[in-house]
């Protein structure tokens, strides 16, 4: 045990599971078409088999900020506490632009991006400066300063009552209304048009020199440094990038409610985001889907029946940290492969043993 | 005046947030485990207070029995399900009391109800005491005489005796203790127990002032963090300097920018951490 | 400055409150050459190497490398100028394979230069090429596709120095590449440092005597933080005073 409280690179990062490579991508590279078509395919899929198109859209925006989540946590070894100021600031200034500076449906979602990145970055610039568990702490308060800053600036932001009546306006190509997104369906399929390109874009980034550099970062990140990178830099970029994801879907989440609740700025979204990536599985793309897909169906089935459906998720999350690292996402894996085949080689295409990380000295 | 009267509230506040963010820190100094659970435990504390005082009408049967409490529910919960993720990454550490914490506030809810309550201030303490030319109120008072023996006895528990002996020797190094023949399972337990227990105590006084609501967790874990970050992770002195300060600018801001207080807290410690990353006391 | 000299440092110094780790240590590395720093535990070997690394910042003196000062340099930024290190405690990415391992090495050297998302990793054909190279001079392709940690302890100390190897660097600093080794693979290390140090310059510090004797141009004595004898290893071995050095230890 690290008594100093200094801690060593490999304890930042997410643990067993998140220390392999892409998951999704090494199993289901193998699928016809690969991860890309089996996520267009549940795009298809999820209004269909789905109770409702809300239920739906809901789950692919949380999907996007776990996503986010996904890359700074599963990839860069980040625990961030503060994704919730970048989702409650996207669902804040898209609308403030809506309303009070008549932008439309894409300028606001480019400025909500844009915003999102800077804002990350700055976070990101500032909690870097310690490491490990420091980091944490601080992502969290910064997290509370954006809730009481939010809560104070009640002219903006409506304070406690929430921002009311943000439009949910249609995109417009040269005064052409594209298409029309107060149909429930319309919403859905632009907003599954969107998590399609970022899910593309994202798992574009991990294979990048960038990506491959972050994930070295998260394994050693001494070594990282011996090797020319300055690791404050990727680990900003990983930030603002997670910023950049994060504020557009708290802003289509604003659209899609007509309302910016104060709840989207405070610690238990980020605790609820955290918590999505955690359960579907750090370190998969996949799993950021499934995970966000877990939370909302089952929080809109439990919470009809008992309220205090949250005290189970307390419990799940423990159970997943002791029995099921790799998440739901990891426990699907295990069992498509045990279901492939019984035994046989235990490695994953791109040579890293499957629980590599197990092996993996923490201290 | 005024201002005397809110120093007062502030080092009041300050050594509540004192006792608070001691447990964590000689939680994480020996054990190298970050509860965030911390500010659940807090809370606990709190509708103790209220349940005992309701029970027993004394308010001091409550500052008695509850501390106990909260710190046989931590020693429960290190024994079952926290000692066995040590050798686990801080991810990990985090994630499970997060679950914790989770599982404290719903269960609250459950016992509680979701609207918070308040706690009358204890017979005996009620009213004002008058100091020259100015009346300040009795609970408060004590408040501070209180924390600060309780600070004191802490003190002379972690610097003069055995256990405090064990506790900061493990802190250099925990398998140096386990070396020397003590039982380091025992001693884990034992110290997760007393830094939450800290929490509980602190939650308990500050209910009279403050009263109790089942979300007030993640605000109290926040303002412990502030704490420690400027004071730095780990150390006793840090966090009594750390919580006097986070108290007394939340305290002074509340008159001179009310919506604001909390903010300035925050703001506090993004100026220490751009001018000294490791915290006033931390170690580098 | 001479331009024989690749590294040099002037009244180089390192204290910790009052102790001086390293004390006006005045240093030249020869370019092509394989120049050692040993000396017995506490003589301040390792700080030496912090300060070189960019680890720790020194106290006091300056650090010139190709005639620039590098005293204040970042770690990383010292890459980029030609440095390059290994470490004493195998520094790996350990679930990696070994071919990631020395492709991340060869991206290293352009720093900043890996901010690209458009681009797949592999693409850079010159970072792949260099990682495929510095493996083969391993004899570790047959391993490209295993994981780092999944080598024997000989290997992974191999990568340890390929790793070094893969930023271009026109000065390795080797920091005890045969830590841990057993006896049966020091012969192949060996042999790999002296082939190094026709390419390279090189600056080893080392303990096991052996190698340091066979492999080494230079040889620098240190103790107590300074500079005691310096010289071929001939002179060096027969220098009374090391032997004196040495056996204090022992005593």
């Amino acid at each position: 045990m690290n008594a100093t409280g200094e801690p060593l690179p490999a304890q930042s990062s997410p643990g067993r599971s998140g220390q392999r490579r892409d998951a999704s991508a090494s199993l289901c590279s193998r699928l016809p078409g690969g991860p890309a078509a089996v996520v267009a395919a549940l795009l298809v899929l999820m209004p269909v088999v789905l109770p409702s198109r809300t239920m739906a859209t809901e789950i692919l925006i949380f999907a996007m900020a776990t996503l986010a989540c996904n890359l700074l946590l599963g990839y860069g070894g980040l625990l961030s506490f503060g994704q919730a100021i970048f989702f409650g600031s996207g669902a804040y200034l898209s609308s403030l632009v809506m309303i009070h500076g008549g932008f439309g449906l894409l300028p606001a979602l480019l400025t909500a991006a844009v915003a999102g990145a800077i804002l990350a970055a700055l976070v990101g610039a500032l909690a870097i400066r310690r490491t490990g568990i420091y980091f944490v702490m601080m992502t969290l308060a910064f997290n509370q300063t954006a809730y009481f800053i939010a809560y104070t600036l009640s002219d903006w932001t409506g304070g406690d009552n929430g921002l009311l009546d943000v439009p949910r306006p249609s995109p417009t190509l040269f005064g052409v209304t594209l298409v029309d997104l107060s149909d429930a369906t319309a919403y859905y399929a632009f907003t599954a048009a969107l998590f399609f390109l970022i899910f593309i874009a994202v798992r574009k980034i991990i294979a990048s020199p960038f990506g491959s550099t972050l994930i070295a970062v998260r394994e050693n990140e001494a070594r990282a440094g011996a090797l020319g990178y300055d690791t404050r830099n990727f680990k900003i970029v990983a930030f603002a990038v997670s910023g950049a994801v994060t504020a557009p879907a708290g802003a289509l989440y604003a659209m899609l409610l007509n309302f910016a609740p104060l709840e989207n700025i405070q610690l238990s979204m980020s605790e609820n985001i955290v918590i999505m990536t955690v359960i579907g599985g750090t370190g998969s793309l996949l799993g950021s889907l499934l995970g966000a897909g877990a939370w909302v169906i089952i929080s809109d089935i439990l919470s009809e029946i008992w309220p205090r459906w949250l005290i189970l998720t307390g419990g799940a999350l423990i159970l997943i940290v002791l029995y099921l690292p790799g998440g739901l996402w990891g426990g699907v894996e295990s069992l498509m492969r045990r279901f492939r085949r019984g035994g046989g080689t235990r490695r994953t295409p791109d040579g890293v043993p499957e629980n590599a990380g197990a092996a993996h000295p923490m201290e | 005046m005024l201002y005397l009267f809110q120093v007062l509230n502030g080092l009041g506040l300050g050594m509540i947030y004192f006792l608070l963010s001691a447990g964590l820190t000689i939680i994480f100094g020996l054990l190298n485990f970050v509860n965030f659970a911390h500010g659940a435990f807090f809370m606990l504390g709190g509708y103790l207070c209220w349940s005992l005082t309701e029970l027993t009408g004394s308010f001091w049967i409550s500052l008695l029995a509850g501390p106990p409490v909260v710190a046989f529910l931590a020693w429960a919960a290190e024994v079952t399900l926290i000692r066995r993720i040590y050798r686990l990454p801080h991810t990990f550490h985090i994630l499970v009391t997060v679950g914790i914490s989770l599982i404290l506030q719903e269960a609250t809810i459950m016992l509680w109800g979701p609207i918070g309550k308040s706690i009358p201030v204890p017979d005996g303490l009620q009213g004002v005491v008058t100091l020259w030319n100015f009346a300040y109120p009795t609970y408060r008072l004590f408040l501070i005489a209180f924390t600060a023996l309780i600070g004191f006895a802490l003190w002379y528990l972690l610097e003069w005796t055995r256990f405090g002996g064990l506790v900061r020797a493990g802190s250099e190094s925990a398998e140096m203790v386990a070396l020397l023949g003590t039982n380091i399972h025992r001693l884990f337990a034992r110290t997760f127990a007393l830094g939450v227990g800290l929490a509980g105590l602190a939650g308990i006084l500050s209910a009279p002032i403050r009263g109790v609501h089942p979300f007030m967790g993640p605000e109290v874990l926040g303002i412990a963090f502030v704490v420690v970050v400027i004071g730095g992770m780990g150390s006793f002195t840090g966090a009594l300097l750390g919580g006097l300060l986070v108290g007394l600018v939340q305290s002074l801001m509340s008159t001179i920018w009310p919506e604001g207080a909390s903010l300035m807290i925050y703001g506090t410690m993004a100026a220490v951490i751009l001018l000294r990353p490791y915290g006033l006391f931390g170690r580098a | 400055m001479n331009d024989r000299h690749i590294l040099t440092t002037e009244n180089l110094s390192l204290s910790y409150g009052g102790f001086r780790a390293v004390d006006k240590v005045n240093l030249r590395v020869r370019r092509k050459t394989v120049h050692s720093v040993i000396g017995p535990n506490g003589a301040g070997k390792t700080s030496l190497f912090h300060c070189l690394t960019g680890g720790r910042r020194p106290t006091g003196g300056r650090i010139l490398f190709n005639g620039e000062e590098i005293t204040n340099r970042s770690a990383h930024a010292r890459v980029g100028s030609g440095m390059a290190r290994s470490f004493q405690i195998t520094s790996l990415f350990q679930n990696l394979t070994v071919r990631e391992n020395l492709r991340l090495a060869s991206q290293g050297r352009d720093g900043n230069g890996a901010l690209v998302f458009w681009r797949s990793a592999g693409a850079r054909k010159e970072h792949t090429e260099l990682a495929d190279r510095v493996m083969e001079r391993l004899g570790l392709t047959r391993k490209a596709a295993v994981a780092a940690g999944d080598l024997s302890h000989g290997q992974q100390r191999l990568l340890e120095v390929g790793m070094a190897l893969c930023g271009k660097p026109e000065l390795l600093l080797l920091d005890e590449p045969t830590a841990g080794m057993g006896v049966n693979d020091i012969p192949m290390m060996t042999e790999l440092i002296a082939d190094l140090g026709k390419e390279y310059s090189v600056m080893l510090i080392e303990h096991n005597m052996g190698i340091v004797m066979s492999v080494s141009d230079t040889i620098t004595v240190m103790s107590r933080g300074g500079i005691l004898v310096e010289g071929k290893p001939e002179e060096v071995r027969a220098d009374p005073r090391v032997r004196e050095a040495y056996l204090g230890e022992v005593a």
